[in-house]
């Protein structure tokens, strides 16, 4: 599924969806207040009936529609990439009367690619779905920020980064949502180097980083222990390299994945402090 | 936290059959039937009597109209405050979930007695309620109530595999805590059969827990040394359990310089005083052995 056609096409979808929904509205206007000067007094009701059931059975194949949706996300937390792009592919396809069904579809495609670890086009999907935030559900706007911080960041797009992490700050968060942001703000202040700020108000994240799975966790407080040594706060940074040692046994990996903690590990240790 | 509850240890507070009878959902009241035979009604009844009057067929085409547009009306009105309900619903167990995970356990014991002491709305979320009832029975040693329920949600609810394998193992928890040593036997066998295809650290933990409940610890030991990979990558922070009862083992062959280390990483990553509360066997190390040093803002 090619993003900028899908965007292209889902834009078309929810234009014919709102030309559809305004024809099934004319039709009840003209019927009731229209059709007597036009000589249709007789059929009003069969036009009412029929306008009725068509907008009914259009609601049922649009619900039917978000339903077989909602199974892509058990797809993705599964691993199950190219079931969950099919299923996502299907719903997109799908004639839906609300335009909320298109705008949840492409959700699911953004949360697909970020987990593809396609950040491009999870930043670009995510952007379609904040500029129609008016027609968002306010958790799927939330998600959606969350998606494109954290695939800008890994575009290395700190700036843009920087803005979403700042919407986010805007509402009340879920605690999912707190932890996600846990671990792009610890990652987007290890890269600015903003030690005081990643090493600030370390006891609430380093409780919040134990909800995360063992992976996340050794990553988020590896980079609080260094921003920890950073600020010369020595029992915190032992603290929480020692924790995120015992969470990991790739250390390797983890620098692979974020060079910065190399000087967690390497001989420069000793060098960590900031000079005053 | 505890004491606000035995407290309150009235026999209605987080009462099980009680909040299993109360929480049942009442069936839907079928609206739109109801208003398309009203709006069916009306047409008929002004199809036979308009025929023949012109003021009478007025007044049922003005009725018809009325009655249709209320309907309509009255059908969005309904829609949306059972949309509202639910929601609510959906955010008040989401906020229990939230309370467990933060160890706010009062304030989820609370929700709970409120959330469930009336009809609940969509039979999934009582579910989820029923679920996170049965790690606050569990959090406060009421372990019987806690098996209640894990039994009745076995029996009684079509769980996706991975629900019904954490209840399973829940379950044999509190069964291990009630000294129901065969009955946890006989469904840690029942658990290894189905568990063959995915390697369960849940199980592992579980698996360790019975041997040093009935005083194996070198099994307890090999389980850890073979386990202890799929522990960390499925339970995260929880491998802290898996640590003390390592330490609790090796405590138990006194192998005293093993049992430190253990213990020590068991502290470093959970709370002691968690870790005694959730198994009280372990409580003799505290007085022994010496836990990980936190940092002061943090200290448990």
């Amino acid at each position: 599924m090619n993003t900028q056609t899908t965007i292209a096409r889902a834009r078309r979808d929810m234009f014919i969806t709102m030309l559809v929904k305004l024809l099934l509205l004319g039709g009840i206007i003209f019927t009731l207040f229209i059709a007597p000067s036009v000589g249709m007094e007789s059929n009003r009701m069969l036009l009412l009936v029929v306008i009725g059931v068509l907008w009914m059975v259009l609601s049922y194949q649009s619900i039917k529609g978000s339903r077989m949706a909602v199974v892509s996300s058990e797809l993705i937390a599964s691993g199950q990439y190219d079931e969950a792009e099919q299923v996502i592919d299907n719903s997109l396809r799908r004639f839906s009367l609300y335009k909320i069904a298109k705008l949840t579809s492409l959700h699911h495609l953004a949360v697909l690619r970020h987990a593809q670890k396609r950040y491009r086009d999870a930043a670009a999907l995510c952007r379609e779905l904040l500029d129609r935030r008016r027609s968002l559900a306010g958790e799927l706007s939330r998600q959606s920020w969350i998606i494109l911080a954290n695939s800008l960041l890994e575009l290395g797009d700190l700036k843009g980064a920087y803005e979403a992490l700042r919407h986010l700050h805007r509402g009340r968060l879920s605690l999912s949502d707190a932890l996600n942001l846990l671990q792009i703000e610890t990652d987007y202040e290890a890269q600015i180097q903003a030690w005081e700020h990643l090493s600030r108000d370390l006891s609430t994240k380093a409780q919040l980083a134990e909800l995360l799975p063992a992976d996340s966790s050794a990553r988020v407080q590896a980079l609080l222990a260094l921003g920890a040594f950073k600020t010369n706060k020595q029992p915190w940074g032992q603290f929480l390299r020692q924790r995120a040692e015992l969470l990991t046994d790739d250390i390797k990996g983890l620098i692979r994945h974020r060079p910065i903690l190399r000087a967690l590990w390497g001989d420069e240790m000793s060098d960590l402090s900031e000079p005053d | 936290m505890i004491h606000a509850v035995s407290d309150t240890n009235a026999q209605d507070f987080l009462s099980v059959p009680d909040l299993l009878e109360h929480s049942q959902p009442r069936p839907m009241v079928p609206w739109l039937w109801y208003l398309l035979g009203i709006i069916l009604l009306t047409s008929m009844v002004g199809a036979y009597w308009g025929s023949n009057n012109e003021l009478a067929s007025f007044v049922l085409n003005l009725l018809t109209f009325l009655v249709m547009v209320g309907s309509l009306a009255g059908l969005m009105l309904i829609y949306r405050r059972t949309a509202r309900l639910f929601r609510r619903e959906h955010q008040q167990v989401e906020a229990v979930g939230e309370l467990i995970q933060l160890r706010h356990w009062s304030q989820a014991a609370g929700l709970l007695q409120q959330l469930m002491s009336s009809p609940m709305r969509a039979a999934p979320m009582r579910i989820q309620a029923l679920i996170f009832l049965a790690s606050v029975q569990a959090r406060y040693h009421r372990f019987a109530q806690a098996i209640e329920i894990h039994e009745y949600l076995l029996e009684n609810v079509q769980l996706d595999p991975m629900t019904d394998h954490g209840i399973r193992l829940a379950r044999v928890i509190a069964l291990l805590h009630e000294d129901r040593l065969t009955d946890a036997d006989g469904a840690l066998a029942e658990l290894r059969r189905t568990d063959r295809q995915r390697e369960s650290g849940g199980l592992a933990l579980v698996e360790m827990y019975r041997d040093i409940k009935t005083g194996h610890p070198s099994e307890a030991i090999a389980i850890f040394q073979q386990r202890r990979s799929a522990i960390r990558q499925q339970l995260g922070h929880r491998l802290g359990d898996a640590f003390v009862l390592l330490a609790c083992a090796h405590d138990m062959m006194q192998q005293r310089e093993l049992a430190q280390h253990a213990y020590t990483q068991a502290t470093l990553l959970v709370p002691a005083v968690e870790l005694h509360r959730r198994y009280p066997e372990t409580a003799g190390l505290a007085g022994t052995y010496t836990a990980a040093d936190w940092p002061l803002e943090v200290s448990p």
